[in-house]
């Protein structure tokens, strides 16, 4: 990259434009996502905007205007983009400027220059003017103009909302090189650790955010990923929380001044802005001190909650999150064993007894990447702007055009195995047999796995039989266990009642259609045998089976399908 | 498993079924396997080709 080059340069980064919050990151040259801090020092910049006699503030300046000025103050607007006023859910705005209905978008009303006109200023140039805060304080950071970037989206983003963000983001001198999904950017941010290694999993991805909270259900194979189910909700996130410290402080304070501070607009938001920041201090520490000056009636008030007590106030709430997640898992026709990972991501995620009602739900397999259950968890916070800043390092040298048709329908409409293919261990009858599994059900087609396979112990010829497989659920009703020792903590005593005898579910493979069958002749003592399955675009699958170490090998193919029938993508 | 008695094939090789109807889903066009998937299908290459190059 030289200076001289007079063809305009891109310099790309990826963006997470959220309903509450956005990020801005870049990809250095050593390949390392990083998150970008405005000017203010802020990683999660508020999307808010708050207009002072002509001036434009954003961000957390923005959002203490909230307290003051907050019919001038526009917040929580991302969702409404592209959307009718008809469609939209215009509570979270209760404290801020109110959306109202402009021609057929949304727009609000207020008083964004020196004038005391009021101005109506549509969602779209809202946005626009967020986006461009955003790409100047990144062009500020890199000492280069940003002019493109990588957003992301909600899965259930509609293409009107897309084509919204697109030109808004245009409108503020950024090319959006590509949308991609939220959670398969977090999935992405993980992927592309230099430690990480890639594996085929099922991967759950809770973005827990201020006012909605997506769960997505993604096959991850071989570093593709396919969506199998998502869940939204529009109620749950961090507000609730932040709305449980609130009452609670709420009710402390009437019980000594006999006066509701949320009663009062001003004092209400003053609370709502502490509580949140209690609220982050208890996801860091065991406990944190609530004070707000002149809260009510010039009354200071200060006061302090622990963990335990905040955990006991919003438990309601933390098993929605839970629930949220175990009902997508369902919704993908999936069982919670079937969960390899599950990453949090959002700054609700923080909170660690989300994370640990999570452990209580999944088996002891499933690993969840949060900052409070492993030391290698990336900051919920961060992930999805890194995922997109990965995304948007490795396209942005394409030609606008290469982007397209690369992501055009043609492309990413993939034939996905219904069934695990797999070779049958031990005997070749398929009551006795094991089934090991070689390529995953919900892998994309083409695709080619190799592995090695025991052989009996004395060697000799050996049959390499290649079936498909389906995973299926065993529940066993084990013995009581001995030691009927009552659980410490009493919340969980309802859960499992003491007489029924406990269950024990585990995952089996039923062994399904026969594939082919190989010989390998000969083969040497303890010897093992390697088998390749190629899996073409039309489900041919392509056998090579050989020992290790050895020469030659057997090849077959088998025929595709007859029929490819259309099933729900 | 040890190969029965008396099992033969031509050239050791038995094809007895094919491959279950596929669902059709969309791959998520993200990370740098899906951009050398994309690759491979709109240039209609194989694995091995792809490799070669």
């Amino acid at each position: 990259m030289s200076d001289e080059e007079s063809s305009p340069q891109r310099v790309a980064i990826g963006i997470s434009f959220g309903n509450s919050n956005s990020s801005i990151a870049y990809t250095t040259s050593e390949g390392r996502a990083e998150v970008i801090a405005n000017e203010e020092g802020d990683r999660q910049i508020p999307s808010i905007l708050s207009y002072v006699a002509g001036e434009e503030f954003q961000g957390t300046q923005a959002k203490t205007q909230l307290v003051r000025n907050p019919k001038n103050t526009v917040a929580y607007f991302r969702d409404f983009l592209g959307q009718e006023f008809k469609s939209i859910d215009p509570t979270p705005c209760h404290q801020s400027a109110h959306p109202r209905e402009h021609e057929s978008t949304v727009a609000f009303s207020i008083k964004d220059t020196e004038s005391d006109d009021e101005n109506i200023v549509t969602v779209s140039e809202i946005t626009t003017r967020h986006l461009r805060r955003l790409k100047n304080s990144a062009s500020d950071y890199l000492g280069k103009k940003v002019n493109a970037a990588v957003i992301t989206v909600p899965t259930n983003f509609s293409d009107k909302q897309k084509e919204s963000l697109s030109k808004a983001a245009s409108e503020a001198g950024l090319e959006v090189l590509q949308f991609i999904h939220e959670p398969v950017a977090a999935v992405l941010a993980y992927d592309a650790r230099p430690d990480a290694k890639l594996s085929d999993k099922i991967i759950v991805v809770a973005d827990l955010g201020g006012t909605r909270s997506d769960v997505a259900v993604i096959a991850s194979r071989g570093g593709m990923y396919s969506i199998l189910a998502t869940a939204h909700d529009y109620d749950l996130g961090g507000a609730l929380l932040d709305q449980a410290v609130m009452d609670h402080f709420a009710k402390e304070f009437i019980k000594k001044h006999k006066t509701d501070p949320r009663q009062n607009d001003r004092s209400l938001a003053k609370l709502k802005l502490e509580s949140e920041a209690v609220k982050k201090a208890l996801s860091i520490g065991g406990s944190a001190s609530f004070g707000v000056e002149s809260l009510a009636d010039g009354i200071d008030f200060t006061s302090t909650i622990n963990r335990t007590r905040y955990e006991l106030l919003a438990n309601k709430h933390f098993a929605s999150f839970t629930r949220l997640i175990t009902h997508a898992v369902e919704k993908a026709e999936l069982d919670v064993l079937d969960i390899d990972e599950i990453v949090l991501a959002g700054g609700t995620s923080h909170t660690p007894k989300i994370a640990s009602s999570l452990r209580n739900a999944f088996p002891p397999t499933t690993s969840i990447l949060a900052p409070s259950t492993s030391p290698t968890a990336i900051n919920p916070s961060e992930l999805v702007a890194r995922g997109a800043a990965i995304q948007a390092s490795l396209i942005q040298e394409y030609e606008t055009e290469d982007i397209e048709q690369s992501t055009h329908p043609m492309v990413t409409v993939t034939p996905h195995l219904r069934a695990s293919i797999g070779v049958l261990c031990i005997s070749g009858s398929e009551s006795q047999g094991l089934f090991r599994p070689l390529i995953d059900a919900e892998t994309p087609a083409p695709v080619r796995r190799t592995a090695q396979f025991a052989t009996p112990k004395e060697g000799g010829d050996v049959l390499v039989k290649i079936c498909e497989g389906v995973r299926e659920i065993k529940v066993t009703r084990a013995e009581k266990p001995q030691t009927n020792g009552r659980k410490e903590d009493d919340e969980d005593s309802e859960v499992d009642s003491d007489d029924e005898p406990e269950e024990v579910r585990e995952k089996v493979w039923r062994v399904g259609k026969v594939l082919a069958e190989a010989a390998v002749k000969g083969v040497k003592k303890g010897g093992k045998v390697e088998v390749q399955v190629n899996v073409g675009p039309d489900l041919a699958v392509q056998v090579i089976a050989r020992e290790v170490g050895g020469k030659g090998g057997v090849r077959g193919s088998i025929e595709k399908p007859a029929v490819v029938e259309n099933g729900s993508a | 498993p040890v190969l029965p008695e008396g099992w033969s094939a031509e050239k050791d090789f038995k094809a007895a079924g094919t491959l279950s109807s596929a669902t059709q889903r969309i791959v998520e066009p993200v990370g740098p396997h899906f951009l050398a998937h994309a690759r491979r299908k709109r240039h209609k290459r194989t694995f091995s080709e792809d490799d070669r190059i």
